[in-house]
């Protein structure tokens, strides 16, 4: 008798693909032998569209490549411009930076979490609960910036706005109030049985595989992988303050739900530390205008630990807009690794493997 | 490091087996008189970061394959191969974001007249 596999189509459009993904699946019984990704329903040409726009028109182009952490990709564009355009930040508004680029950071290491138990079936009362909780993230950057999800804060030298009056307390009280909640979600996940038994010992990665399939950010580090943008290469408020990064051994799905969380740990450990050194003065960044300073750096290359990973701009300076612009997005290489990982792994676990990458399918189409 | 483009995979082998274990990205630029394919390499352990670049003929544009050197040379690519119709020698490299499109000229490449693909009717 001779063994068959079935072949199971998953999408394009799927409660647990995070957007437009479609996988092909290839099954010995229960057991996954092949798995075939398909991208690009989402793909809109960000990186050719920036071409025929000028600079400062961008920054909307990029929140939308990853609209979970929106602010992140504004951030690490206005930096490879500045960098093109050799233009300094102001002491006061690289503190800013940090400390929404640490918010953002939070607010979707929290989706991560909500978005994690739900593709493993069902556990939608964490799913609520960190949306109330992300919530409470996005209404201080709302405080901050002026918008609740798309936030184009960023400007030229500095930050559209500076921090308003009781920001300081506001922030501080959130900063309690998620760590009280990281404790509850613990105790809530790490004694169920179902959530543990998906997640210890599945989908692991050694770090030789995480380093040769080029998985980054938190994937790559809970692999045991020693490689965190904002120590390695340290940007802004990062080079005074002080802050570990995160990194686990195992290499399974626990120890990339778990990274995460100290993450989220260490975030708030970097505000804190933010807002005490914060210096007085302007942050205020150059108004947007569409006709510039002219580049000064042909090229121009940037390099940021976005909440998902390792994000890099590399930018061919023309006079007034990108000659060309090519983004390294970290979900794009973590989606592909999980054609890898997930080979000899259970079908049931397909799932709580994907949802540990923490895919967004905008930053992998771009 | 500016090399010709069949020496790219010896290139990366030496640079491999010199510590830098982390392909960051392949990307290319098209200057109409030629095409620059980059790759970023990485050595993580010793923090180091460094490049291997290589011109090529934009009528007639290849590059040697890494995926034996770097596994995660795959979906790069294949991505150069579809967006600058940059040919990859030495494997079978199928269409990744654009897998339906029925156009042909490469998407990146400036010659591509992005503006007049598709008209609003009416």
């Amino acid at each position: 008798m001779t063994k068959t596999t079935t072949k199971i189509n998953i999408g394009p459009v799927h409660p647990s693909t995070h957007g437009v993904l479609r996988l092909v699946v290839d099954l010995d019984g229960d057991t996954i032998k092949n798995l075939e990704a398909h991208v690009g329903f989402l793909h809109r040409g960000v990186e050719k569209l920036v071409e025929t726009r000028m600079y400062m028109q961008c920054p909307p182009y990029m929140e939308k490549l990853d609209y979970v952490a929106p602010l992140a990709y504004d951030e690490a564009y206005v930096a490879t411009v500045e960098a093109a355009l050799g233009i300094e930040v102001k002491e006061r508004a690289q503190y800013i930076r940090v400390i929404e680029l640490e918010l953002q950071r939070i607010a979707s290491h929290l989706f991560f979490i909500g978005a994690l138990c739900n593709d493993m079936g069902q556990m939608f009362t964490m799913f609520m609960w960190v949306f109330e909780d992300r919530d409470r993230v996005l209404a201080l950057l709302e405080q901050a910036t002026g918008q609740r999800m798309f936030y184009v804060n960023m400007r030229l030298g500095g930050v559209a706005r500076d921090l308003p009056p009781g920001f300081d307390e506001d922030c501080q009280s959130l900063l309690g109030h998620i760590e009280k909640r990281l404790e509850v979600y613990g105790k809530y996940l790490e004694s169920n049985p179902v959530f543990m038994e998906r997640m210890k010992g599945v989908g692991i990665l050694t770090a030789e595989e995480a380093k040769g399939l080029g998985v980054t950010g938190p994937v790559l580090r809970a692999s045991n992988v020693d490689y965190d943008v904002r120590k390695a290469r340290p940007y802004y408020a990062y080079r005074e303050l002080n802050f570990n990064s995160q990194v686990l051994g195992g290499g399974d799905n626990l120890a990339r739900y778990k990274v995460r969380i100290l993450e989220i740990k260490e975030s708030i450990r970097l505000i804190r530390g933010a807002l005490k050194r914060m210096p007085e003065g302007d942050a205020l960044g150059a108004q947007v205008r569409l006709i510039g300073p002219a580049a000064k750096n042909r090229i121009a290359s940037v390099s940021r630990e976005l909440p998902r990973g390792e994000g890099m701009m590399y930018m061919i300076a023309d006079p007034q807009r990108p000659y060309r612009l090519s983004v390294r997005s970290p979900c794009f290489i973590n989606l592909f690794a999980l054609e890898h990982m997930a080979k000899e792994q259970r079908f049931a676990d397909l799932f709580s493997i994907m949802g540990s990458l923490d895919l967004v399918m905008a930053c992998v189409d771009r | 490091m500016k090399v010709n483009a069949e020496d790219i995979a010896q290139k990366a082998q030496e640079m491999r087996k010199s510590g830098f274990d982390y392909l960051v990205k392949i990307t290319a630029i098209d200057y109409v008189q030629s095409i620059t394919v980059i790759y970023f390499l990485r050595d993580i352990g010793g923090n180091r970061d460094d490049i291997i670049e290589a011109d090529l003929d934009c009528k007639d544009a290849w590059v040697p394959t890494i995926i034996d050197i770097f596994p995660c040379a795959d979906w790069y690519e294949r991505e150069l191969s579809e967006m600058f119709g940059i040919q990859i020698r030495g494997r079978a490299a199928r269409r990744l974001l654009l897998e339906k499109w029925d156009g042909t000229e490469p998407p990146f490449r400036k010659s591509f007249a992005w503006n007049s693909e598709y008209k609003a009717e009416g």
